[in-house]
């Protein structure tokens, strides 16, 4: 084995300990490696080793699911090419890829249509001079952080705004392969493995047959990216989705891209009070079938917006919110014609009017130039926060961010955005709330002050976990389990439930290697 | 205050890409907007409008098409928009453009102030703005990056010069072009756009303009393109090999070639 | 009549000017390429063709006589009684010009009190120099300047006329030339005398420098470019030539434009504006490392960037991030230290001009984007720079 590609961590490595949830972690080794090969005798070296491996992509994640509690780190930044292209008798195009693939880059290949296809098959040259001239299409999920690298996106079943309309990463997942915990390989593709109720059966590349039985939890009613996606008769890939790591090392993706849409506006509309957003919000999702994105922020988080434009020169550029504004709803139209888009227009003016706001405090973005002004302004906000958290962090380094990802069905919306204020300000803790609110699903980020501060706010947070889950919610709807909401995970689904999760890790990775702490800690059962 | 902004439809994105197959340039038109320069202009122009009373005009020359960013500038708050569009108009360079902006501005006529941004983002020249002001014998003045104090007869602002600013003061009618981040251009409201489909937006075309034949398009431009080309993007890095004091030695050599 | 011309013998019915046409100008008609109206002689389809059978036909209308245009003036910019840079740069070039063309370089300096020195504008390239020297020059306005030039044009007719494409060049020079009705090519990178024609070819980027352009001025003079500074090289030579002649004054108008504070400035304190830069990363190694790379700046006179970690870490203030957390960057040099090369740091410096990466990692991702890479020890090599910029320092001062 050549021992170049394994090294100590030592001053040099250091930012690989820490990931976007602020937590720094520990570990002895560290790899990049840039085959699938690579992969496979690294992880074979860990297991014979015995050495736990915690799965890096580009550190983005915000539930600390890439930080290390020690052993190795597996980093796949290096294994990032784009291999071929497909399409199938419904003209739907398929790229292939590696998980180290940055989502940004990805995007600006499909639109420029530049992919480097020069160690391509010549049947992927072929479908790519076809793609060259068809419609422009694009690949759907648009999580915030585009940083991110793909197969981050498929570890956590990543959502953006637009999953509102289009759904989740996990749609857009055709096949994957990986490398399993004792380097033996696994190839799953969705439509050709069902699980017979809760019975599943697998195939590794090695011939081995691996049965599970699956936990019999029933998944939330609400977006959801929380433990593993078990359901009667499932697709066998998609239990590989939103794992977080825990069962296998994926090294390759192959990707489902979508026609884009001929009209995208944006409409960013603000309201005097946050009661008229979420009533507007409710009208909206009854009346209008052409929105993918509903995008809510609330006042705090207009006004550490506003603060942080005034300290750094990287916002200069953003536009300035009228004081009396104390919420904002970004809508997002996707349709084939402009007729439609300004028939919706209209609605939208209608149904602001009569919610007691102005269809004149609007911000409509026509094309890619606004909308690239209206995104830049929606990530700002937790770009704002995060800085907030930094400085603070500076004072006290126990401070992290505690922000929430949970979600609820439709009719519980306005209740928990009750529960959450009302928790809040009772405590008199510093917050800041914005999210995908189409989806019921609302970031709420508190902002500790102190050490005092950031120990109620972990205890709201469980308080809250307990309330969602009691109203058919998941407690991680987008950010995935990682290690920062195991405990949550707990509280979603009980003892026995994470037994049987932990059951399914054990049967795919029996020394128990990959990703410990992400989801659950295992060694902790329900006697 | 009667305000002309010259605003010019570009592409939204300066891409260009290279057809795999045939390896000859595409450029995709897919969506065309305000040359994000002019939204500066325009900005600035309407702000002007609601601190004294006025109108302003939105003024482009382009294709029929062209009338879309028209009412565009209507929704962020110009009163009417004015379209020169013509076949003969086709194959203007800085020159006939220009030209053929200035009938436009003297059809409106008793124009007390133009706006132009800085330059068009896929031509780049930042030539329009003094030729213009040229073929209607006004004074210009470039690189305004503040427009200070407003009258209906008298302009102060500040400019960015060579060596530093400067504070000028002059009478109407004048030229100025704005520089980017002058201000921060407003997106329109849903009011905006919704008015902005009945907005008046008159077209005008060569014979309408009197326009003289030898002045406008092809014949008027003194200038022609000969060739477009990709130009070599060198992807590789050129690598400098060496010991510490080699490589130091190259890299300073380089460093001074540069700058 | 001026127009697009397809010649339907050449035309072989391919269709791929059809796809390079963004107006959906041209269509296919009994297998030859037509146009429509919705042409607008852009011109894009001509280089399209592999059969070069379209071309865009212009009727000759100017009726100057050509010959009677000669030599390459070059306007020298002065600001304050300094002359700037690009007008040396422009005469070198103008001198290079000239032999291929076989004619005089000629410069014309207009200000209060410039005539001192004007040997440096010969060494530069010039064999005549042509200036006028008054009160009313000082603070180059367009409106006196405009005069001034247009009386040149007319009184000496130059077959060729260069600026800079300085603020100020880039506000004068096109309104000189509409006032002579003649063309004028911005931002020119090349510049070169066609051996057939004997024009100028003036190539130039268009499209955010996607593409570049070569454009000629045939029947129209003087045939007018403006050129950045930085962009041709300067270069002195010995040279007998020395003859200043004062030209006539025009008769001028009171400018309208009045100036009621003239600010000279020191050049800007933010990293975004910087035009040299030094950035730094983790591969520095120890935080006491960046005085030497605080050292480098100061010896090419530019600014100290850092990458996120160093931040993170408190090595270094916000202010000086580069990157999608803190500022965005364009300089014309950046040499980057142990900086690997984060997606978020590349979307800082996608404007850089030329940059120079050293990094011990071979493969980090810096290279990509890199002019030059040099795998090797920052350290040793930042203290090996600077001892050979220091040395070659205390010689030129010695002289």
């Amino acid at each position: 084995m050549n021992n170049n590609i394994i090294h100590c961590i030592k001053e040099d490595y250091v930012e690989y300990l820490r990931d976007e949830s602020r937590t720094i972690g520990k570990a002895e080794s560290i790899s990049f490696p840039k085959t699938g090969e690579e992969v496979i005798d690294i992880v074979k070296d860990m297991y014979s080793k015995e050495v736990p491996i915690t799965i890096q992509g580009a550190r983005t994640g915000l539930a600390a699911g890439a930080v290390p509690r020690k052993g190795h780190v597996l980093n796949l930044s290096k294994l990032n090419n784009i291999l071929g292209m497909r399409v199938d008798e419904e003209d739907n195009y398929y790229v292939t890829l590696q998980p180290g693939a940055i989502l940004s880059q990805f995007k600006e290949k499909i639109k420029l249509r530049k992919f480097d296809t020069s160690n391509w098959s010549f049947e992927s040259k072929k479908v790519f001079n076809n793609f060259c001239k068809k419609e422009e299409m694009f690949f759907s999920p648009d999580p915030t952080e585009t940083s991110a690298t793909i197969g981050g996106m498929v570890s956590c079943n990543a959502s953006g705004a637009r999953s509102y309309m289009y759904g989740p990463t996990r749609k857009y997942i055709e096949k994957l392969k990986l490398v399993l915990s004792d380097g033996d390989t696994l190839t799953v593709e969705r439509g050709k493995n069902f699980a017979d109720g809760r019975k599943l059966v697998l195939k590794t590349d090695k011939g081995m047959n691996i049965e599970f039985v699956l936990p019999k939890y029933l998944m939330p009613n609400s977006k959801n990216a929380s433990g593993y996606y078990v359901e009667d008769n499932m697709d066998a890939i998609d239990l590989f989705i939103g794992a977080d790591g825990t069962l296998g090392i994926i090294t390759e993706i192959e990707v489902r891209l979508l026609k884009l849409p001929e009209i995208i506006w944006g409409v960013s509309c603000f309201f005097e009070n946050e009661a008229s957003a979420i009533g507007f919000v409710e009208e909206i999702r009854r009346n209008l079938k052409d929105i993918a994105s509903m995008e809510f922020f609330d006042k705090n988080a207009l006004y550490i917006l506003k603060k942080q434009k005034e300290r750094n020169p990287g916002f200069e550029r953003l536009p300035d919110v009228d004081e009396k504004m104390k919420s904002v709803v970004y809508l997002e139209i996707h349709t084939e014609e402009e007729k439609v888009a300004l028939s919706n227009l209209e609605k939208i003016s209608k149904i602001m009017n009569s919610s007691k706001g102005k269809s004149k405090d609007t911000w409509v973005a026509k094309n890619d130039v606004g909308l690239n002004r209206l995104i830049f302004f929606r990530h700002a906000v937790p770009e704002s926060v995060n800085m907030l958290i930094d400085e603070r962090k500076k004072e006290n380094s126990k401070i992290t961010k505690l922000g929430t990802d949970m979600s609820v069905p439709d009719e519980h919306l306005e209740e928990v955005i009750k529960m959450y204020k009302k928790d809040i300000i009772k405590e008199n803790l510093e917050s800041a709330t914005w999210g995908h609110i189409g989806d019921n699903h609302l970031h709420v980020n508190i902002l500790p002050r102190d050490n005092k501060d950031y120990d109620i706010g972990l205890k709201l947070y469980e308080k809250w976990a307990k309330k969602v889950t009691e109203l058919g919610g998941a407690v991680s709807a987008e950010h995935g389990v990682g290690k920062l909401k195991s405990k949550y995970l707990k509280v979603m689904y009980g003892q026995n439930h994470i037994d049987e999760m932990v059951d399914i890790k054990s049967t795919l990775d029996p020394k128990l290697l990959l990703s410990p702490g992400n989801l659950f800690e295992v060694g902790k059962r329900s006697e | 205050m009667k305000i002309v902004v010259c605003v010019k439809q570009v592409p939204s994105t300066n891409e260009v890409r290279l057809d795999p197959e045939t390896n000859t340039i595409i450029r995709d038109g897919k969506q065309s907007v305000i040359n994000p320069f002019d939204t500066y202009a325009l900005e600035e122009g309407i702000k002007i409008k609601e601190k004294i009373q006025g109108e302003v005009i939105a003024l482009s020359m382009g294709i029929p098409a062209a009338e879309k960013i028209l009412r565009d500038a209507v929704s962020v708050g110009a009163d009417r928009g004015m379209l020169l569009s013509d076949r003969s108009f086709a194959g203007a360079d800085t020159l006939a453009t220009a030209y053929t902006l200035s009938l436009g501005i003297r059809k409106i006529s008793e124009v007390d102030l133009i706006l132009c941004g800085k330059m068009a983002v896929d031509g780049d020249t930042a030539q329009i703005g003094p030729e213009l002001a040229e073929n209607l014998k006004i004074p210009h003045i470039t690189n305004v990056s503040e427009i200070i104090e407003v009258s209906d007869n008298e302009i102060t602002c500040r400019t960015i010069t060579e060596t530093g600013k400067r504070l000028v003061k002059t009478k109407t009618p004048v030229l100025l072009t704005v520089l980017k981040d002058i201000n921060m251009p407003r997106l329109p409201s849903i009011d905006g756009v919704i008015n902005s489909l009945d907005a008046s937006v008159i077209v005008e075309n060569a014979e309408s303009l009197r326009a003289n034949k030898s002045y406008i398009g092809l014949s008027g431009s003194p200038t022609q393109v000969v060739k477009t080309y990709i130009p070599e993007r060198k992807n590789e890095s050129i690598e400098i090999e060496g010991d510490s004091e080699t490589k130091s030695e190259k890299i300073n050599s380089v460093i001074k070639e540069v700058i | 009549m001026s127009g697009l011309i397809i010649d339907s013998d050449a035309c072989r019915g391919c269709g791929i000017c059809i796809k390079s046409c963004t107006y959906e100008a041209l269509e296919m008609k009994d297998k030859k390429a037509k146009v429509n109206e919705n042409c607008i002689l852009c011109g894009m389809c001509i280089d399209s063709c592999p059969f070069d059978a379209i071309k865009i036909e212009k009727e000759k209308t100017n009726s100057i006589e050509l010959d009677k245009y000669k030599d390459i003036w070059v306007f020298i910019e002065q600001n304050n009684g300094v002359i700037e840079a690009v007008s040396y740069e422009l005469l070198s070039k103008a001198r290079e010009l000239s032999k291929e063309r076989n004619c005089s370089v000629k410069a014309i300096l207009l200000g209060e009190n410039v005539g001192k020195d004007l040997d440096v504008l010969f060494a530069y390239g010039a064999d005549k120099v042509y200036i006028s020297e008054h009160e009313i020059l000082k603070d180059n306005l367009e409106e006196v300047y405009l005069e001034f030039l247009d009386k040149v044009i007319l009184d000496y007719k130059p077959e060729i006329f260069l600026f800079g494409a300085t603020n100020f060049g880039r506000s004068i020079a096109p309104r000189i030339a509409a006032r002579v009705k003649t063309g004028l090519t911005a931002d020119c990178t090349i510049l070169e005398i066609d051996e057939k024609s004997g024009l100028l070819n003036q190539t130039r980027p268009a499209f955010g420098g996607n593409l570049m352009a070569q454009i000629v001025c045939p029947e129209h003079r003087p045939q007018m470019a403006t050129v950045r500074p930085g962009v041709m090289e300067a270069v002195k030579k010995e040279t007998n030539a020395k003859e200043v002649i004062n030209i006539d004054m025009p008769s001028i108008k009171e400018p309208s434009i009045k100036i009621i504070e003239n600010i000279i400035e020191e050049k800007a304190e933010s990293i975004s504006d910087a035009e040299i830069i030094v950035s730094v990363g983790r591969g520095i190694g120890s935080q006491k490392n960046l005085a030497l790379v605080e050292k480098l700046a100061e010896l090419l006179g530019g600014k100290v960037g850092v990458s996120r970690p160093l931040v993170d870490i408190g090595w270094a203030d916000q202010k000086n991030q580069i990157g999608q957390t803190g500022s965005i960057v364009a300089p014309k040099l950046l040499v980057t230290f142990g900086i690997s090369g984060a997606i978020q740091h590349l979307a800082g410096i996608s404007g850089a001009e030329t940059i120079i990466s050293i990094n011990t990692d071979k493969d980090a991702a810096i290279f990509t984007v890199a002019n030059y890479k040099v795998v090797g020890d920052c350290v040793e090599i930042l203290k090996s720079m600077i001892s050979k910029l220091e040395k070659k320092c205390e010689k030129e001062q010695a002289v």
